[in-house]
């Protein structure tokens, strides 16, 4: 998805680069022009505008852009609390995770869950002794199964 | 698996635990040891940022439950050389740090000792008096702790998590109502939480399963505890918690047949009606078999329940069977 948008991007911005050079030539065109017919007839020159194609050029490579970049944007977060709380339980880190693999900056699971552990607190002597009869009771072999499950 | 460690850790798994502190040598390494707080420093060296404490903060928390104090002290060098040694968090977790370390009761005393003299000074050092009532409840003396809670939420009558912490310290001594008022606290303070809306719920249930209570209010405990389980579930889609317990509570009220459910006398109680109780039972029964069976297929969009609790509805699951198996037998 997210390649396809920058592919889709990079082509408006090549067309719409064209359509500026473009421009640029057209209006250089007939500047250099007036300049040669004014000084051969004296007559005034009647003031042109830019041609259909270009302005057409800009305005299709400009929508293009804008779709490209709209295909690229991450998907829009949940406005109903219960959906976006659903969403948190169910899918996890998962559900905040964009394309390239990189969780959310400002995710941090169910927020309310300081409330039931309490960090302030934190008995650290019981969870080290806690710590202590997991690692006694063979933990060490469900941390290999854990490291080689992650990687 | 670079994932931010922003959150407490204290939720974690054992073994996450341990993988989160046998990444802090590289966190340390990749951080910048010194920050220096001068303004003109910030102009050349980017700036500092809050998560990075926060990181430290963490990383100390699960370094000494895994045992890694070098780490742990590394880190809150750290935060000392940023912050001083009169910072009030970076106070609470030196004492944290020294608690871990201590081998001796004596010890504890002692630290108990320093937190007494910090409180002498200023008493309104909350991380510190939140690390006293921590220590005292780890060294058994429940009562000094249950007091000096009391006493914090006197002054500071908005910490959800003292009022949390406060309906533990009953629960653990056996005082359900106090309990439970301790945590309807926490859910004024936080109304939307549907995992406190789930904890009241396992609080009202565990009060009226109790032995000794009374018919009258194990009835307004049932009736309390069916309310939370469905707001938990209103506050959030697919919460297995809140569908675990209203299955449970509407099974136990179903099982008790219908004069269980006939409404007390002083009719204080507004009980839900026995057809509105099955078909809770039914919807929780169907969910709770949604959830398992795409959690155990690894469906996409699915992977984010604790493998415990998936385990624990398949149990309560099976158990419904067998039983309408034997029924039908």
């Amino acid at each position: 998805m997210t390649f396809l948008s920058r592919v889709i991007t990079a082509f408006g911005g090549l067309l719409l680069t064209h359509a500026c050079y473009s421009a640029r030539e057209h209006t250089a065109l007939q500047s250099l022009r007036a300049a040669t017919a004014s000084s051969l007839t004296s007559s005034p020159t009647v003031s042109s505008s830019l041609p259909l194609d270009i302005i057409l050029e800009t305005l299709i490579s400009t929508l293009i852009i804008l779709v490209g970049l709209v295909l690229g944007t991450r998907p829009l977060r949940p406005i109903e609390w219960r959906v976006w709380a659903g969403k948190i339980e169910r899918e996890g880190e998962a559900g905040f995770t964009d394309g390239s693999g990189v969780v959310d900056r400002d995710y941090m699971g169910n927020p309310f869950s300081v409330f039931e552990s309490r960090p302030n607190f934190v008995d650290i002597r019981k969870q080290r002794k806690e710590f202590a009869e997991w690692v006694q009771k063979g933990g060490a072999e469900a941390t290999r199964y854990y490291a080689g499950g992650t990687q | 698996m670079a994932q931010p460690v922003l959150y407490p850790p204290t939720q974690l798994s054992p073994a996450a635990a341990l993988a989160l502190s046998q990444r802090a040598p590289t966190i340390l390494r990749s951080s910048p040891s010194t920050v220096s707080s001068s303004p003109f420093s910030a102009l050349f060296a980017g700036s500092e940022k809050s998560e990075l404490w926060l990181q430290y903060e963490n990383l100390i928390l699960s370094c000494l439950r895994t045992g890694d104090e070098n780490a742990a002290r590394q880190c809150l060098q750290r935060l000392v050389a940023r912050f001083g040694e009169d910072n009030e968090r970076v106070q609470a977790l030196s004492g944290l740090v020294k608690e871990a370390e201590a081998k001796s009761n004596s010890a504890l005393e002692g630290i108990l000792k320093e937190y007494d003299q910090i409180l002498s000074e200023s008493d309104t050092n909350i991380p510190i008096v939140k690390r006293r009532i921590a220590l005292l409840r780890s060294m058994g003396r429940v009562s000094d702790a249950t007091s000096a809670l009391v006493q914090l939420l006197e002054f500071s009558p908005t910490d959800a998590e003292a009022w949390s912490e406060l309906s533990d310290i009953y629960l653990s001594q056996g005082l359900y109502p106090q309990a439970i008022y301790a945590m309807e606290e926490v859910l004024v303070l936080a109304p939307n939480a549907w995992n406190i809306h789930a904890r009241l719920g396992e609080l009202q249930y565990m009060a009226a399963t109790a032995p000794g209570v009374a018919h009258g209010s194990y009835q307004k405990y049932m009736a309390e505890a069916i309310k939370r389980f469905s707001r938990s579930i209103e506050l959030c889609d697919d919460y297995l918690r809140g569908y675990y317990g209203l299955k449970l509570v509407s099974k136990k009220l179903l099982s008790d047949g219908a004069k269980a459910t006939k409404l007390p006398e002083d009719g204080e109680v507004s009980f839900p009606d026995t057809k509105t109780i099955e078909r809770l039972n039914e919807l929780a029964t169907a969910k709770l078999v949604e959830i398992v069976r795409h959690s155990t297929a690894h469906d996409r969009g699915w992977r984010g329940y604790s493998q415990a609790e998936i385990a624990a509805a398949q149990e309560l699951l099976s158990e419904d069977e067998s039983a309408a198996s034997g029924i039908k037998r």
